[in-house]
């Protein structure tokens, strides 16, 4: 118990560590792109996990993505706030929509929840599409400029128009953002949430108002889905709205593979998953179109036979062989 | 906007023909939702497949368009049925599971249809050439007989659901799983039935939309994005909900547009959908 308790924060720390030397250890702009965008992902499919904590599945995770991504792009570029500012108020934006949304949408339950976000999602996507006037519509937004130079005392300034420099934002937006969902996640609010989730009549005699905490465990994943998206916004420099862009369907059914591989049941599983299966992805890329069918297939595999996911590796083997140790103790007794 | 009668015409028969497409998808769906409790995200491939075989046998080996779409019917019959035995079955009764599985098979047919069938658009011939002189105005015949085949086929499952025993006992292990074991309903059986079924619903489905529109491996999203609003919106379990869904979604689809902008028609679903579920959450013609 007590070498756990060592062992535990230490290896977060030491992958904290790995995760800033990055930028210093890879030269290639290629992967430094990969581990940027590995790091949006993380942040999306943990938000996604959060949601599942009331046993609700979103498919419109990209839909409030998208709200983050252009707002925090065009409150940069037309408004001409600071990043910063436009991160924070893009995320606020898409969890308002989330809040405004969630109302007539958290009424009904499983299949019937996910159906709507999914045609939320596409709602949201077709307005970009359309929507010449703001968003650029078919053409997109193009030239979506970086952050802007920070100066630090003894380091002096530092521009973030390259992806090295630029994953340092993302990386520490990403470990703040995942600090506060799993503060929420270990907090009162989380209790009332499992409550919810395991008997909400009950809940509700009991005093929870279960209509505004559902509302309110939704708007705060949207919150970090819009941060993700705003992240995402000036890593890509450009976004466009149609089918096979990020904002698309696709997009949504790689996150919950991602979620569903790496483990639900843990906190880490969403970390895990994401890096692995983005890696998986990256490797199969040389075999052009039976890449999709790889990932495809290995999320029939997990679901199939490995339902713990990555996560829950260790438990089965644990079980394996205290189930092994038992027979063969077993045996020994009888002879 | 002052355009001639004739147009408007045009775009309503457009929206019908649109519509029956949707509603082929959404009781396809609603069957698999109702029977096994699966959100079938993979349906709208079972659809664009369903449309590469009859293009491979009626272009390619140059057989008759309508036993083309039989045979492609009778095909991803069985293929429905080994989906599920093999992957939904195993799932059933869970949340996230079976969505990821059809997540999973989405990815695996999507990219084989990539490898196999080519990325480049491909088109059915056209089921007949012609039009129909309706208030003036000229309606394409193949528009009519796509019609007309969707209402023959919804006549056929509405039959076959409330006249057969085999539907009876369907509708039953669908209200009711215990009960319909106890009267020797094999629900499990029931459900592999519902799902070929579905599957074949989805074959037609495609085959006559890539007689009007276009084949591509990426054609099933849209429709399926349609058929599970449908089902929203129309109550689950419900034919005439989905019928009645599918037509409101398809003249949507085509009225506004042209009458408005596209990013209105964008909309517009949402809305609906919205103000449906703050009156009747159970859809237009759901119970509970």
């Amino acid at each position: 118990m007590n070498r756990r308790q060592i062992i535990k924060p230490t290896s977060i720390v030491a992958i904290i560590i790995i995760l800033f030397l990055a930028p210093v250890l890879i030269e290639s702009i290629y992967w430094m792109s990969i581990l940027a965008l590995a790091c949006i992902n993380v942040l999306l499919v943990s938000s996604l996990r959060s949601i599942k904590l009331l046993d609700h599945i979103s498919l419109g995770h990209v839909g409030f993505t998208l709200i983050g991504a252009y707002g925090t792009a065009l409150l940069v570029m037309k408004v001409g706030l600071p990043f910063w500012g436009a991160l924070i108020m893009a995320g606020l934006m898409s969890s308002f929509v989330a809040l405004v949304l969630g109302y007539p949408f958290l009424k009904v339950k499983g299949m019937y929840f996910a159906i709507l976000t999914l045609l939320t999602a596409e709602t949201f996507r077709s307005i970009a599409y359309y929507w010449r006037g703001l968003t650029g519509g078919q053409l997109g937004l193009l030239n979506i400029p970086p952050p802007s130079p920070l100066t630090f005392p003894g380091l002096g300034t530092i521009s973030f128009d390259t992806i090295h420099n630029y994953y340092y934002i993302i990386l520490i937006v990403v470990l703040i953002s995942l600090s506060i969902i799993y503060r929420l996640e270990h907090s009162h609010l989380s209790f009332k949430w499992q409550a919810i989730r395991d008997a909400d009549n009950l809940a509700q005699s009991v005093g929870i108002n279960v209509a505004w905490y559902k509302m309110v465990n939704f708007a705060i994943a949207c919150f970090f889905a819009g941060i993700a998206g705003g992240l995402f916004a000036h890593y890509q420099h450009n976004l466009s709205a149609d089918a096979t862009s990020r904002f698309g369907v696709w997009t949504t059914l790689y996150l919950l593979i991602y979620l569903v591989v790496g483990g639900e049941a843990k906190f880490a599983g969403p970390i895990i998953g994401t890096l692995v299966l983005m890696f998986v992805g990256e490797f199969a890329r040389p075999l052009g179109e039976f890449q999709p069918m790889i990932i495809g297939a290995l999320a029939i595999f997990v679901v199939l036979l490995l339902p713990g996911g990555i996560i829950g590796l260790p438990d089965q083997f644990k079980l394996l062989y205290r189930k092994l140790l038992k027979q063969t103790t077993g045996v020994q007794g009888s002879v | 906007m002052d355009l001639p009668a004739q147009v408007w015409v045009q775009v309503v028969v457009n929206g019908l023909a649109l519509g029956w497409l949707y509603v082929l998808m959404a009781l396809g769906l609603t069957f698999i939702l109702s029977m096994m409790g699966i959100l079938q995200l993979a349906h709208g491939e079972i659809y664009m497949i369903g449309a590469y075989i009859v293009y491979y046998l009626s272009v390619s080996l140059g057989l008759n368009h309508y036993l083309a779409m039989l045979l492609s019917m009778l095909i991803m019959a069985t293929f429905g049925i080994l989906l599920e035995k093999f992957l939904f079955r195993p799932v059933q009764g869970y949340l996230l599971p079976p969505i990821v599985v059809s997540i999973g098979l989405t990815l695996i047919l999507t990219s084989a249809a990539a490898v196999f069938f080519g990325l480049f658009e491909r088109g059915l011939p056209r089921l007949a050439h012609g039009s129909f002189l309706v208030l003036g105005s000229a309606v394409p015949k193949d528009r009519i007989i796509a019609v007309g085949f969707s209402i023959g086929l919804l006549v056929l499952v509405y039959l076959f659901l409330k006249r057969s025993k085999y539907g009876q006992a369907m509708v039953a292990s669908a209200q009711n799983r215990e009960s319909a074991l106890l009267r020797g309903i094999n629900p499990n059986q029931m459900s592999r039935l519902a799902f070929s079924i579905a599957c074949a619903l989805a074959a037609v489905g495609g085959s006559l939309a890539g007689a009007i529109m276009k084949l591509s491996p990426f054609m099933g999203t849209p429709p399926l994005v349609k058929g599970l609003v449908i089902i929203v919106l129309g109550g689950m379990g419900s034919l005439l909900g989905a019928t009645v869904g599918g037509l409101i979604l398809g003249l949507l689809d085509s009225v506004i547009p042209v009458a408005f902008s596209p990013a209105v028609a964008s909309i517009a679903p949402l809305i609906i959908v919205v103000i449906i579920l703050l009156v009747r959450p159970q859809g237009l013609f759901g119970h509970e």
